[in-house]
């Protein structure tokens, strides 16, 4: 079992539930060091205090806070810990919601929850939160304390494990007004017929979602560039391709949708399932 | 104000083109601390020493290496940039599925996405066709060096676009070891449980929860500074087992008496809809 992320336990009610977090996530990118260009000598990175070569080992690592007028706070993990001491190490349940209406923007890192601790009482109340989530089909909301910050979890059972996945505050989402994302009102606006066909084009492009067929890419591009320079010494950079035209006329527009419908029928054709 | 976009490129679907730019639709609000040494608040620095030198290196000096197991590839800036692949500036949808069918947990950081240089109409006409027909474009595109898998889908508006983890990224359940009780929970103590659930089930108002660390946070770096004692933290209370009683307890309010269990700020005045 790899290590918990995070000790404590949950509170439902006055029902307590001794918990572990594991990462429900792995990070499957290709892995490279430092090098020195030219000697090829490995490069460690140490940590020292400024203008010195004191270094400074991990356990001597403390949070500073720079205050407006340039003071600085030194805060030691126990001193956040005891800020909030039941927010650090309990998940409090506020309510239960239907997943269904939480939009996915606030969702972030996932983590598989496991009871922790001896004898059968925390393995029993974690039975009995998990059955009774499932059977209810709600997701429970709470907030948790990870590495000195606070967030919104949502609790829930996918296969037959609880899962806890951190979620954004809403003040953490950015209004697209604010950003200038959305079009002005005074672009000419979409006629039926274009967005007749845009639904169209969409439908015809539908398949079922299969996340196991989307490879990653690029840590296979990289693993192949690897291996060329490995091979030949050198990697042939290709050139970019040009980047289409966009269509700015209405006209062109309802052609590419119409030529775009015509060619995805036409692959359907030779039914595919 | 109008916010500085981070990426510019096309967007494309079929042989649609629609030039976008790119906006992060959220920001980080945790409080940003500087890494110090305890004892005495000294600054840290990061150092790149050479290992056999002893040497610092400057970062312009560094290059990338791969262990392949028996020896090592190096990599410059250029080759690794290869493996954006050809198409670098572009979104490329390559087919649709129904929204609902995505399980939240595929979906990573999301961004906005703005019509710039004559694409504001074809960026509306797609906008108006994904809310109509409810489905979610899937595609990939370059940010920062690296492709991803991405979400199209109508978000406050504008289109948003969403990063994807891969499938291998996600660690099944299978992979966790799983504790069965002795003794499963009794009819009455589900009973109750589910209760409890129906008591708490609330609507989604994510405008109704705050952080409130931070501030406490800000509370202990005010009495820091003003030479205060922090008080450590409690040692946790080991949960009782009494499983029933809880429930019991629970049921009876008393939860609410024992903690004071505070009205969420805004709960009176809630809002119609989010954002």
């Amino acid at each position: 079992m790899p290590r918990p992320m995070w000790v404590g336990s949950l509170s439902f009610g006055l029902v307590n539930v001794p918990v572990v977090l594991f990462s429900a996530t792995r990070d499957r990118d290709v892995r490279f060091h430092q090098v020195r260009q030219g000697t090829n000598e490995r490069i460690e990175v140490h940590r020292v205090a400024a203008g010195t070569d004191e270094e400074v080992a991990w356990d001597e690592l403390a949070r500073g806070w720079e205050t407006e007028d340039g003071d600085l706070v030194v805060l030691t993990e126990d001193d956040l810990a005891a800020a909030q001491p039941e927010k650090t190490r309990t998940v409090d349940i506020d309510l239960f919601v239907d997943l269904a209406e939480i939009d996915p923007i606030f969702f972030q890192q996932p983590y598989w929850v496991l009871p922790r601790g001896e004898g059968d009482g925390p393995a029993r109340a974690y039975r009995l939160l998990r059955d009774v989530m499932e059977k209810a089909d709600q997701v429970a909301i709470g907030r948790i304390v990870m590495r000195a910050k606070e967030q919104l979890v949502a609790l829930r059972v996918q296969d037959g494990l609880l899962s806890l996945t951190t979620m954004r505050f809403a003040d953490e989402i950015r209004d697209p007004q604010d950003s200038g994302a959305i079009p002005s009102e005074e672009v000419e606006a979409p006629t039926t017929r274009e967005v007749d066909d845009a639904v169209a084009l969409i439908e015809e492009m539908t398949t079922d979602w299969e996340p196991e067929r989307y490879e990653d890419r690029h840590r296979q591009r990289l693993l192949a560039l690897i291996e060329e320079k490995r091979r030949e010494g050198e990697v042939t950079i290709p050139e970019p391709e040009p980047e289409p035209t966009p269509q700015r006329a209405s006209k062109d527009l309802l052609a590419a949708l119409e030529e775009s419908l015509a060619r995805a029928r036409e692959r359907k054709e030779p039914a595919k399932r | 104000m109008v916010a500085r976009s981070i990426w510019n490129g096309t967007l494309t679907f079929g042989t649609v083109a629609i030039p976008v730019k790119l906006f992060s639709a959220t920001e980080s609000r945790g409080l940003s601390f500087r890494e110090v040494r305890a004892s005495d608040g000294a600054r840290i620095q990061h150092k790149r020493i050479g290992v056999e030198s002893g040497e610092e290196v400057a970062f312009k000096e560094l290059e990338k290496a791969y262990d392949t197991g028996t020896g090592q590839v190096i990599l410059t800036k250029e080759e690794l940039a290869a493996a954006e692949g050809p198409r670098p500036k572009l979104i490329e949808i390559e087919h649709f599925v129904r929204g609902e069918l995505i399980d939240p947990v595929f979906y990573d950081k999301p961004y906005h996405l703005g019509a710039r240089d004559g694409g504001a109409h074809a960026y509306r006409v797609l906008l108006d066709a994904l809310e109509r027909s409810g489905r979610v474009g899937i595609g990939r595109f370059v940010l920062r060096s690296r492709e991803q898998l991405v979400a199209l889908r109508p978000l406050h508006g504008a289109l948003g676009l969403q990063t994807m983890r891969f499938a291998d990224e996600l660690v099944p359940a299978s992979e966790m070891e799983r504790r069965e009780p002795a003794k499963d929970p009794s009819d009455r103590e589900v009973r109750m449980a589910g209760k409890l659930v129906a008591m708490l089930a609330d609507e989604w108002q994510p405008e109704e929860h705050r952080d409130t660390y931070r501030e406490a946070v800000m509370d202990l770096i005010a009495a820091k500074r003003e030479g205060r004692e922090i008080a450590p933290a409690p040692r946790e209370e080991e949960g009782d087992d009494d499983l029933l009683a809880a429930l019991e307890a629970s049921l009876d309010g008393g939860k609410e008496s024992r903690k004071g269990r505070k009205a969420m700020p805004g709960k009176g005045d809630r809002k119609a809809k989010g954002s």
